[in-house]
C-alpha cells in the first residue's frame, strides 16, 4: 500500500492558498490605492501626492 | 459585475476543492498524492490559456494601438507566469514522494519551465522600459514570439524526453481515468479558469487605473 | 538597399569577428579546465560543448547589432529609411548569419583539433545542422537586439529574453549533433532538422512581420 503523503498534498495546497491570496490582496490593495488618489485629485485636494504613487508592481 | 465574479469564483474554487477532497476517491497506485493533480493539472492549463491571451492581445495591440489590448496583454502575461510557477512548484512536490526527487526534466516540468522563465522575461522586458508605448509595442513583439515558440519547445522537450528514453512511470494526465476523477479535474479546471478571468480583469483595472494616475 | 546594409556591417564587423572568435577560444580552454582532461568524459558532453561555445559567441556578435546606430546617433538615419524596414532587419540578419557561420567555422575547427575529431566525413550533415541552427538563433538574436538597443542593462537583458526562446533550438541541434558526430545518417534525426526548419520560418518571418514596429519611434 503506497504511501499517502498527506504532509505533501497539504503544502501543494497550501502553498497554492498562500500565492493566490497573496496576490489577490495585491490586486485589491492597488485598487484600493489607487481610486483613493483619484478621488482626492478630483476633488482638488490641497494634499500632497498619496503613497499609491511611490511603488511600481 | 466584479463583485459577482469574486463571488463567483470562490464558490467555483470551494466547490473544486471539495471534488478534490471530498469526492474523488483515493487513486490506487498513487495514494492521495495524487489529489495535488487537482491543482497542478488547472494550473497548467490556465498558464497555457493566458498565454494564448497574450497572443491575441499582443496582435490587436499592434493592429489596433488599443492600449485595452496592451492592459489585457500584460495583465494575462503576469497571472499566466503566476500560474507556471504554480504548477512548476506543485509538480515539484508532487515528484518529491512519487518520484523520489524535487526536480526531474521530465517533459511536462520542462516546457513549464522554459515558459516560465520565457514569460518572466516578457515582464522583465515591460519593467525595463519606461517609455509606455515602445514598452507596449515591444512586449506585444515578444509576446508574439514567445507563443509561436510554445509548440517548438512542446515538440522539442517531448522528443528529448521520450526518444531513447523509457516513458516516464506516472503520467498525470487524463488517459483511461475513472469518471469521479475526470470530473473532479473538470470542476477545478473551471473554477481556476474564473480565477484567471477575475485575476486579469482586476489586473488590468489596475492597469487601467495606473495609467490614468500617470496622465 | 540590403547589399549596402550587408556590406556596411561587414566592413565593422571585423572587429566583432575578431573579438567574438578569441571568445569562443577562451571558452574552449575554460571547457577544458573546468571539465578536465578526462577524454572519455569530454566525448560524451562534445555536442552540447559545441553549442554552448556556438550561442555563448553568438550573444556577444548579436547583442553588438545595433551598437553602432546607436552610439553614432544614426538611430534616426535607421527610422527615416523609405521604404519597407523589415529590408534592414534581413540585411541585419545575414550580416549577423554570415558573423555567427564564420565564427562556428572556426570553432569547429579547433574543436576538432582539440578533441581529435575526425570531421571529414560527416561535415556535410554536420554543416546542414550547424546551418539551421544558426538561422534560428540569429533570426530571433537580430530582432531582440533591436528591441534591447534602447533598453536599461540591454547586456543583461538581451540573453535573458533570447536564451528561454531558443531552447528548443538547442535541444534540437544538441540531439541532432550528437547523431551526425556519432555516425549517423540525417535521417536518424530527420525530426530534429524538422523542428528546426520550422523554427527558422517561424522566427525569420516573425522578424520580417514585426521589425516595423520594433523600429518605429
Amino acid at each position: 500500500m503506497t504511501a499517502d503523503n498527506w504532509s505533501f498534498v497539504f503544502a501543494a495546497y497550501g502553498l497554492a492558498v498562500v500565492v493566490i491570496v497573496t496576490y489577490w490582496r495585491f490586486l485589491v490593495r492597488r485598487e484600493r490605492e489607487l481610486s483613493e488618489g483619484d478621488t482626492l485629485r478630483r476633488h482638488g485636494s490641497g494634499m500632497p501626492e498619496p503613497q499609491a504613487e511611490q511603488r511600481s508592481p | 459585475m466584479k463583485r459577482l465574479l469574486g463571488a463567483v469564483t470562490v464558490v467555483g474554487l470551494v466547490v473544486g476543492l471539495v471534488m478534490a477532497f471530498g469526492i474523488a476517491p483515493r487513486e490506487a497506485t498513487q495514494g492521495n498524492v495524487q489529489r495535488i493533480m487537482y491543482l497542478h493539472v488547472p494550473s497548467v492549463w490556465v498558464a497555457y490559456l493566458a498565454f494564448a491571451v497574450v497572443l491575441v492581445a499582443s496582435i490587436a495591440y499592434l493592429a489596433r494601438r488599443s492600449e485595452g489590448a496592451d492592459r489585457l496583454a500584460h495583465a494575462s502575461a503576469e497571472v499566466g507566469v503566476l500560474f507556471t510557477g504554480l504548477t512548476i512548484a506543485t509538480g515539484s512536490i508532487w515528484g518529491k514522494p512519487t518520484w523520489g526527487t524535487w526536480w526531474t526534466w521530465d517533459a511536462r516540468l520542462t516546457t513549464v519551465s522554459i515558459l516560465f522563465v520565457m514569460y518572466l522575461g516578457y515582464l522583465l522586458l515591460r519593467g525595463m522600459i519606461d517609455d509606455r508605448e515602445r514598452g507596449a509595442r515591444f512586449a506585444a513583439v515578444l509576446g508574439i514570439v514567445a507563443a509561436f515558440n510554445i509548440p517548438l519547445v512542446h515538440f522539442s522537450v517531448y522528443w528529448w524526453r521520450t526518444l531513447h528514453q523509457p516513458p516516464s512511470l506516472m503520467k498525470p494526465g487524463p488517459s483511461t481515468m475513472p469518471g469521479v476523477i475526470v470530473a473532479a479535474l473538470l470542476v477545478n479546471f473551471a473554477a481556476f479558469t474564473l480565477l484567471y478571468v477575475y485575476f486579469v480583469t482586476r489586473r488590468a483595472r489596475v492597469l487601467r487605473l495606473e495609467a490614468e494616475a500617470e496622465a | 538597399m540590403v547589399v549596402w546594409k550587408d556590406l556596411l556591417v561587414e566592413r565593422r564587423s571585423k572587429e566583432t569577428l575578431n573579438a567574438v572568435f578569441f571568445f569562443g577560444l577562451l571558452l574552449l580552454f575554460l571547457f577544458q579546465f573546468a571539465l578536465g582532461p578526462d577524454r572519455e568524459r569530454l566525448a560524451g558532453t562534445l555536442p552540447g560543448l559545441l553549442w554552448l561555445g556556438f550561442i555563448l559567441s553568438g550573444l556577444l556578435g548579436l547583442g553588438r547589432t545595433f551598437v553602432a546606430e546607436r552610439e553614432n546617433d544614426c538611430w534616426e538615419g535607421l527610422l527615416l529609411t523609405p521604404g519597407d524596414k523589415s529590408a534592414i532587419y534581413v540585411g541585419k540578419l545575414a550580416g549577423n548569419l554570415l558573423l555567427m557561420l564564420v565564427v562556428e567555422t572556426i570553432l569547429l575547427v579547433l574543436f576538432g583539433f582539440f578533441f581529435n575529431l575526425e570531421l571529414a566525413a560527416v561535415l556535410p550533415a554536420l554543416a546542414v545542422v550547424i546551418a539551421l541552427g544558426t538561422v534560428a538563433f540569429a533570426a530571433v538574436g537580430t530582432l531582440f537586439a533591436a528591441m534591447t538597443a534602447h533598453v536599461r542593462a540591454r547586456e543583461l537583458l538581451f540573453p535573458v529574453l533570447l536564451l528561454p526562446v531558443e531552447a528548443p533550438v538547442l535541444l534540437a541541434t544538441v540531439k541532432a549533433t550528437e547523431a551526425v558526430l556519432l555516425g549517423e545518417p540525417l535521417g536518424s534525426v530527420a525530426h530534429w532538422l524538422k523542428l528546426l526548419a520550422a523554427a527558422d520560418v517561424v522566427y525569420v518571418a516573425v522578424g520580417v512581420l514585426t521589425f516595423d514596429f520594433v523600429l518605429e519611434g
